[in-house]
């Protein structure tokens, strides 16, 4: 293991367009989220009535344990970033047929495979970790002393974490299917902005909600709206709460099927 | 005993099949050359032995035994094009050609630069390499921790002369150092100067290997010339053991079986019918006499 990561980091250490995009991932999860809570702050600070009912309304979703759904929410939107990092590494070793050096050199194709495992499985992590920090740093300057159950909703970092590698690990398939970087990319947001959204909303109506057990449909379920949102169809709303169990397992059947067609497709393919 | 063996390979791309069937050893501390027109399935092969190209039938061995990464990480190899992160600098890239290989260190890092001179660009980035630098690259890399296996396809591809010449002194020097060296290449003079054993493919199939001199020379060819030409021709139409005669404004060849022309006696046969032999050699044919003479091309 160390071997193939010591590997990983020297093709990576040197790579200016991976450091600029790991940058702009890192920027933009505290960016994004940062938005939110300045927007909802700015539109309940004041004392005007309508604030006041808004505040009311919505109670404060960048509050513990709520803040836990929250961020996990509104950061699932923003998953293409850090499948643009993972659909590069893949496809340049396309671009560049060092895939083929590699193997060439002493690597079998399950040790290139793995060493890029390795990659989106550190991609996950540091947008978990994100994650997290962001969830920690609004939580704790948000919540007022009086508010006990402050890690309630905390199991959302296994949910969003899920989802992420899920959705990683799908942007992964599609580089080594389609081998270009804007081609891939371009599918990936593709399907699972359009043909993704468009299904499950198709589904939800004639086919008894199956767009549940899409590729990515079944892991965007783990991250359901915040609660405020929920209000406006209660019902729905508790139906996905009930579901989460049920779409996690979806999710590793997902993962575990995404990363048996790499090793598969690999060990097949002429390089 | 055989560094590699390939026994009945098989592939095909769709309808095309690129090998059929092909079958040879290679010895120990040969340079084996690889020659065959364009499509004639030299890189594809060399892409099965190393493991990037999957066979639809047969099977290759290394060092007699069924091949496997750990055996390749003793084999240093170039295929076709240099492959190299771009973003990355010779020694950067080095680097990594080592920690997959375990192949050399730093110092042989440098030291391999140093052979192919390109020590002063050690720290540029591949992608501001001209065609031959990343050739040169290739070799080096291919030479990193010099491995006793070596396979490279089309290595002089874009160097210039005094590339051409340095690689094929290189592999002299290795071949004398005893390292197995197995080599696709179009230039035939290149292969027939450095190469002791040959394998000829077309289409897909083998159409004749072994040592060099037993491919080239299937007959004895001796040309002959003399003061008189005209009066030669007329002489040497009656001389013994001779399947043919060739002639030309200057000289006539003639030739006989493999092995069976003694130059000594051609010599007296002329002599004892009045001529006077200016010129006598016995010649081999060249490789690309040959190559053509079996590709048809």
């Amino acid at each position: 293991m160390f071997h193939l990561l010591k590997t990983e980091w020297l093709k990576i250490k040197n790579y200016p367009g991976f450091w600029w995009i790991m940058a702009v991932t890192i920027l933009s999860y505290p960016g994004i989220n940062g938005i939110f809570y300045v927007t909802y702050k700015q539109q309940t600070a004041n004392e005007k009535t309508a604030a006041k009912m808004i505040k009311m309304l919505i109670g404060n979703p960048f509050e513990f344990p709520e803040v836990f759904r929250t961020v996990a929410f509104s950061s699932s939107l923003f998953i293409t970033i850090p499948a643009i990092l993972v659909i590069m590494l893949i496809t340049n070793e396309y671009t560049y047929k060092t895939n083929r050096q590699n193997i060439i050199d002493g690597w079998s194709r399950n040790e290139f495979i793995i060493a890029k495992f390795y990659n989106v499985v550190i991609v996950s992590l540091i947008v978990i970790a994100l994650y997290i920090l962001v969830t920690l740093g609004i939580g704790f300057s948000t919540t007022g002393s009086g508010v006990a159950n402050r890690f309630e909703l905390a199991h959302y970092v296994g949910y969003y974490s899920l989802q992420v590698f899920a959705q990683l690990s799908f942007a992964f398939l599609l580089g080594i299917l389609i081998k270009r970087a804007f081609i891939a990319l371009g599918t990936f947001i593709f399907y699972k902005i359009i043909v993704e959204n468009i299904g499950a909303a198709f589904m939800i109506k004639y086919a008894n909600d199956a767009g549940r057990f899409l590729p990515t449909e079944s892991s965007d379920r783990l991250t359901p709206i915040p609660a405020f949102l929920g209000k406006l169809d209660a019902d729905s709303y508790q139906k996905a709460l009930s579901l989460l169990n049920q779409q996690a397992f979806i999710t590793v059947g997902y993962i575990i099927l995404f990363w048996g067609l790499v090793f598969w497709i690999y060990k097949k393919r002429d390089l | 005993m055989s560094i590699l063996k390939v026994n009945q390979l098989v592939k095909s791309y769709g309808k095309v099949q690129a090998l059929k069937g092909v079958s040879f050893e290679v010895p120990e501390g040969a340079v084996f050359g690889i020659l065959g027109p364009n499509g004639s399935g030299k890189t594809t092969m060399l892409s099965i032995i190393l493991d990037v190209l999957n066979a639809d039938a047969g099977s290759y061995e290394w060092f007699g035994k069924p091949a496997s990464p750990d055996l390749r990480k003793h084999i240093g190899s170039l295929l076709e094009t240099p492959n190299f992160y771009h973003y990355l600098s010779a020694v950067n890239n080095l680097k990594v050609t080592n920690s997959i290989s375990g192949r050399g260190d730093l110092v042989a890092i440098d030291a391999v630069l140093q052979k192919v001179k390109l020590f002063e660009r050690r720290k540029s980035r591949f992608s501001t390499y001209s065609l031959g630098m990343k050739q040169r690259l290739a070799i080096a890399a291919a030479l990193l921790g010099d491995p006793k296996i070596l396979v490279l396809d089309e290595p002089t591809n874009g160097l210039d002369p005094v590339g051409i010449m340095e690689i094929r002194e290189l592999i002299g020097e290795l071949s004398k150092k005893g390292h197995t060296i197995i080599m696709a290449s179009h230039l035939l003079d290149e292969v027939e100067k450095v190469c002791t054993h040959v394998a000829i493919l077309k289409t897909g199939n083998l159409v004749t290997h072994g040592p060099v001199h037993d491919v080239l020379v299937d007959e004895d060819i001796v040309e002959i010339g003399a003061a008189d030409i005209h009066l030669l021709k007329q002489v040497v139409k009656d001389i013994p053991g001779a399947i043919q005669q060739v002639s030309t404004d200057q000289f006539v060849q003639l030739y006989f079986a493999k092995g069976s022309a003694r130059l000594a006696d051609i010599n007296q046969f002329c002599f004892n019918n009045g001529i006077v032999l200016t010129h006598l050699t016995l010649k081999r044919k060249r490789l690309e006499e040959k190559f053509f003479e079996l590709t048809n091309n």
